[in-house]
């Protein structure tokens, strides 16, 4: 038999759809349940609850609004609700009309007694088509001990398989062997351009205002689109609308206190949370004045108009400051705010508009050269998104998203009077970028689910005051006989003004996931995601300062494209005590850029003269083995994996007879990536010895990173200069790690709400010197060449008081 | 007008914990190295050029000079394309690797045209090609008391004034091996003013010699890749690191007919660069 034409295909889905809205129609009557989740003590919606209906052999989960819906036939059933760290709920419902039913939680902490956490979201769901996604609760986030005793997000997403970072001091993290500028990362859905504090020590999410994570590594859902490897998605809390709370954290590199309460009782709350981390941070690192440090403010306001409606403010402002001796000052940071308005329309047909402002600043202050830059990048972002519980098997989300950017390069002056430097503001460029998604979520049969759905995407780089305009369309030249690329002198700037566009791109991006259950236990899972970015991070990946000089594309420089295959298999082991995941994946990626050889990046007017188009490949194998229940828990992931890039030479274009190409970078072959870790292991383990008293420990082992060593050396004007061969040919010795735990509680007094906790750390226990970076140098004082190696941590131990009153 | 000040390299983010250790080092093939950058100094009249040539060893090993060179001349590029031979360089003496041509010429002969340097060595031949560019005055230098990383940092202040008109690259050579390099985006045909230090320690007392050479837009990006690929810290803005090939390319089979270019013998290059430049001096003696 022939395979089915594309439009056939198309025919076939819809028809698959069709008889799935109307069966909807036909056989017994159907009505609606629907309502809120939300935490008894203080009224904050749960995300991702579950909703079971174990006669019916199904169920749902609660959005990121805590908004559940399923239409069932008639009929008394018994429903089963259950979310990590919460009593179970069971309760019996009469469905003989359409019913709204809001329900309440008890956290299972506050009894002190053993807690056997039976349903747990970290737990993988076999039954859902979704999968690669790795899901941390924050209470797990606070067990995982990191450097300085500060919990953290990121820190804790790279003990899971597929996701690495490169260790100390460094900026970022990379997904299935993508880049950093590759991960989407919203926070109450806006997005976050540095993800970073202090070069990578710390990330920017203050774990006690949090109340969600998910980081999907694969099969993309079509709701998200703009970036090609990951998608890190955070919710923040609402704040308590019953009673005011306070915690805080009193730490050996920052402190933070968190307030949440009521404006006005069950209807209205406030948050607002902040971190600050002491200055001098480094100062035992140098003898002069120099200072580091951060801080953040989290705030979100709620609203509940009434039960149809809810509006929620939500803002973020963080920033870092690093000084030498205030000759070399560089601060960086992110402030969103962020409108959201939920409307449900009806009880199965639930709204979302969001209208959010995102600001990216970075800037550098160079006294020695009387010298100062500021850059960044604004965008506001409008986002509709509805989603159509239409049964208990079929759930349609879709929606509309607008993006306007605006691109600041740079604007340099002088910072001081009697500097030289003179005042200029690079070309700012203007970008917008829309789309429109569908995304279905369908059970066909019995244990077989599928989620489905495309996204459109159109990137409109808009018109800016200054074009440079190179002979062929080529900004970057290649001199055939030295062999090496050289930025082109332009032939012309032209003004295009803002009203034009400069060039436009249009891209479809189809989203497929299966999942197929069986014999309650076992699924297989498998997915196609396409996906398209069109902004590039301007970084050198081996720097561990965050320059974040975004780019858009436009007629120099394509959007990114991935094609992701991954395929997995899932399994409870023992009724849920052990869970065990294996997945594999495959991915493809047009238009990576590379720099050109001595690339200059800081206040560069014209990008594309140092840029090339590549591309890029990675694949790798995925296990982790999860113990969910008793005493004990934790994990063990590993990671088998490859990720490279290649950036062939272009045709030399030579008319006369024979032809040629350009050597490229590495002359042109694959080559690894400086984020490919061939192993990559990590262990960690939570033992409950009383409710009080808890030890845990990670280990980390992986492959060293890929670098450069020299091949030799040669002597000009009295300079031992490094000869470099081709770019990623060696790595730094392997990488690996220890940490330990342990958390005590503070015995409650009755009547009390003070609870404190200790928390005692030991970052790299056993002091393993992990080299960051090895540098090949002359030694100033004897002439002699050696090789440097740079280790950030070595053992250290710190202490963190907790408290929440 | 693109580069932003070089000087960002020079900076450490985190002096964290640093020794030395032992690494093994993949060594290539030695290549033949042409220091070929000539300093003119235009208050003279007459100039005996000298290029020095060694060959490239592994990382650890000491460069040794190359005494066999069979032939080396510069010549003036007449308008008929043909070069018109004017300096004929031999070793000065056996085993230094320097070559000068026993006669001193004229200053003025260098300045003007299209210079070639054709080198032969064990049957290879090597050719490049450049052009004399000038330099500016160092207005005023002085010993600043600042420090950036420690306590010892020796400051001076450099002041120059920018050719006004045109895209313009400086090379500073602070003596120690240290070199700097400067564009003149974001100082256009001002008078500029900088701070340097020194990464060698330095004593009170102790004489300072800076250059400021001219440079075209290859030279100075030869030179920056040379300083960046130097700077001990990595770079904090580092850029990726590459063999620094310079204007100096072998020749042998090439044939101008008829092939145009070089891309089928990627790896056959000398390393070095020829350049004839302008250079001022100034001098400063370290106080405490």
């Amino acid at each position: 038999m022939r395979s089915l034409t594309p439009s056939l295909k198309a025919k076939a889905v819809l028809t698959v759809l069709f008889f799935a809205l109307l069966s909807n129609a036909s056989g017994q009557k159907r009505y609606t349940l629907s309502g809120t989740i939300r935490e008894a003590s203080s009224n904050e919606t749960l995300i991702g609850a579950t909703i079971a209906l174990p006669e019916l052999k199904t169920g749902t989960t609660t959005n990121e609004y805590g908004f559940y819906s399923i239409t069932l036939p008639a009929g008394e059933y018994q429903l089963w609700i259950s979310s990590l760290g919460f009593e179970d709920v069971r309760q019996t419902i009469l469905l003989d009309k359409d019913l709204s039913l809001d329900l309440f939680m008890q956290e299972a902490a506050e009894q002190l007694e053993e807690v056997v956490v039976s349903e747990d979201v970290e737990k993988l769901d076999i039954r859902k088509p979704q999968m690669s996604v790795n899901t941390l609760a924050v209470s797990t986030i606070k067990q995982i001990p990191v450097v300085l005793g500060e919990a953290d997000v990121i820190k804790s997403l790279v003990l899971l398989p597929g996701v690495t970072n490169a260790g100390e001091a460094s900026s970022g993290f990379n997904v299935r062997g993508g880049a950093t500028d590759q991960n989407l990362i919203l926070l109450d859905e806006a997005i976050i351009f540095n993800s970073s504090h202090l070069f990578g020590f710390f990330s920017v999410f203050n774990p006690d205002a949090i109340k969600d994570i998910k980081l999907y590594k694969g099969g993309i859902p079509a709701r998200y689109g703009g970036r090609v490897s990951s998608v890190l998605e955070i919710f923040q809390k609402e704040g308590n609308s019953k009673e005011l709370k306070v915690q805080g954290g009193i730490g050996a590199v920052a402190s933070r206190l968190l307030m949440e309460g009521p404006i006005k009782k069950e209807e209205s709350s406030f948050l607002v949370g902040g971190r600050a981390s002491y200055a001098h941070l480094f100062l035992p690192l140098f003898d002069i004045d120099n200072r580091a440090y951060f801080y953040d403010v989290n705030t979100k306001l709620n609203f509940k108009l009434n039960a149809r409606n809810n509006l929620y403010l939500s803002g973020y402002f963080g920033r870092d400051l690093f000084s030498i001796n205030e000759r070399f000052i560089n601060v960086y940071g992110n402030g969103v705010g962020n409108l959201r308005w939920t409307h449900l329309f009806s009880d199965k047909l639930f709204s979302n508009l969001s209208l959010i402002y995102s600001d990216y600043y970075y800037g550098l202050e160079l006294d020695f050269v009387g010298f100062r830059w500021n850059s960044g990048i604004q965008n506001f972002n409008l986002k509709y998104d509805l989603k159509h519980y239409v049964n208990d098997k079929l759930q349609i989300n879709y929606g509309l998203n607008n993006i306007y950017y605006v691109f600041n390069p740079g604007e340099i002056e002088p910072n001081r009077p009697d500097s030289g430097i003179i005042e200029e503001q690079l070309t700012k460029k203007y970008a917008n970028e829309s789309a429109a998604y569908i995304d279905i979520e369908q059970e066909l049969a019995d244990g077989l689910r599928v989620n489905y759905g495309l996204r459109a995407s159109h990137f409109d780089r808009l018109g800016q005051d200054e074009f440079f305009v190179y002979e062929n369309d080529n900004p970057v030249e290649f001199d055939p006989f030295l062999l090496v690329y050289q930025e082109a002198t332009p032939i012309d700037t032209v003004n295009p003004g803002r009203s034009g566009s400069l060039k436009r791109f249009f891209n479809l991006e189809p989203r497929v996931s299966v999942s197929w259950s069986f014999n309650g236990k076992s699924a297989i899972k498998a997915s196609a995601t396409r996906m398209a970015q069109y902004l590039h991070l301007i970084s050198n990946t081996s720097s561990p300062t965050p320059l974040d000089v975004w780019t858009p594309s436009g007629p120099f420089v394509e959007p990114q494209l991935v094609d992701q295959y991954a395929a997995g298999y899932f399994r409870d082991i023992n009724n849920g005590a052990y869970s065990l995941e294996i997945e594999g994946y495959y991915k493809d990626i047009d238009n990576r850029i590379d720099y050109i050889d001595g690339a200059d990046l800081i206040a560069n007017e014209a990008i594309e003269r140092v840029i090339l188009n590549g591309e890029a490949r990675a694949y790798g194998l995925e296990f982790l083995l999860r113990k969910n229940s008793g005493d004990f828990t934790g994990w063990l992931a590993y990671t088998l994996s490859r990720s490279e890039q290649r950036t062939p030479g272009r045709d030399l274009g030579i008319d006369n007879g024979r032809s040629g190409l350009e050597t490229g970078i590495n002359r042109g072959e694959w080559y690894v990536t400086p984020f490919d870790k061939t192993h990559d292991l990590s262990l960690f383990g939570n033992l409950e010895i009383s409710p009080r008293f808890s030890i845990n420990a990670n280990f980390v082992y992986q492959t060293g990173q890929p670098t450069n060593f020299p091949v030799g050396q040669f002597d000009f004007q009295g300079i031992s200069v490094p000869i470099y061969g081709f770019r990623n040919q060696q790595r730094l010795p392997d990488y690996h790690r220890l940490d330990l735990s342990a958390k005590l509680l503070t015995k409650q007094k009755p009547g009390s709400s003070f609870q404190g906790e200790w928390v005692f750390s030991i970052y790299n226990a056993y002091n393993r010197m992990n080299a960051a970076s090895i540098n090949f140098r002359q030694n100033n004082d004897t002439g002699v060449n050696e090789a440097v190696r740079t280790s950030i941590f070595g053992i250290v131990p710190s202490v963190t008081y907790n408290f929440k009153f | 007008m693109r580069k932003a000040l070089q000087l960002l390299l020079l900076l450490v983010v985190l002096a964290s914990c640093e020794d030395v250790i032992e690494v093994e080092v993949p060594a290539e093939e030695a290549r033949l190295v042409i220091d070929a950058i000539i300093r003119v100094d235009t208050s003279e009249t007459l100039i005996r050029p000298a290029i020095k040539v060694t060959r490239s060893t592994s990382f650890f090993e000491e460069a040794q000079p190359v005494s066999n060179i069979t032939q080396m001349t510069i010549s003036l590029l007449g308008t008929n394309g043909t070069g018109d031979d004017f300096l004929v360089l031999e070793e000065t003496e056996a085993g230094s690797g320097i070559y000068q041509d026993p006669e001193a010429v004229l200053v003025d002969s260098l300045v003007v045209g299209r210079l070639l340097l054709q080198i032969e060595h064990e049957g290879r031949l090597y050719f490049a090609e450049t052009q004399y560019v000038p330099s500016v005055q160092i207005d005023n230098l002085q010993q600043g008391d600042d420090t950036l990383f420690s306590e010892d940092d020796t400051e001076v202040i450099v002041e120059i004034t920018d050719t006004p008109g045109e895209d313009n690259f400086y090379v500073f050579d602070f003596g120690f091996s240290e070199f700097l390099t400067i564009q003149d985006q974001f100082f256009e045909g001002q008078s500029f003013e900088f701070s340097y230090f020194y990464e060698t320690e330095l004593d009170s007392g102790q004489e300072l010699e800076i250059s400021v050479l001219g440079a075209d837009q290859g030279f100075f990006d030869y030179m920056t890749l040379l300083v960046e690929q130097t700077q001990a810290d990595g770079g904090v803005f580092q850029t990726p690191v590459a063999t620094v090939r310079g204007n100096i390319f072998d020749v042998t089979d090439l044939d101008n007919d008829q092939v145009v270019d070089n891309v089928g013998q990627p790896d056959v290059f000398p390393l070095g660069y020829f350049a004839v430049v302008q250079e001022f001096k100034s001098q400063l003696t370290l106080q405490d």
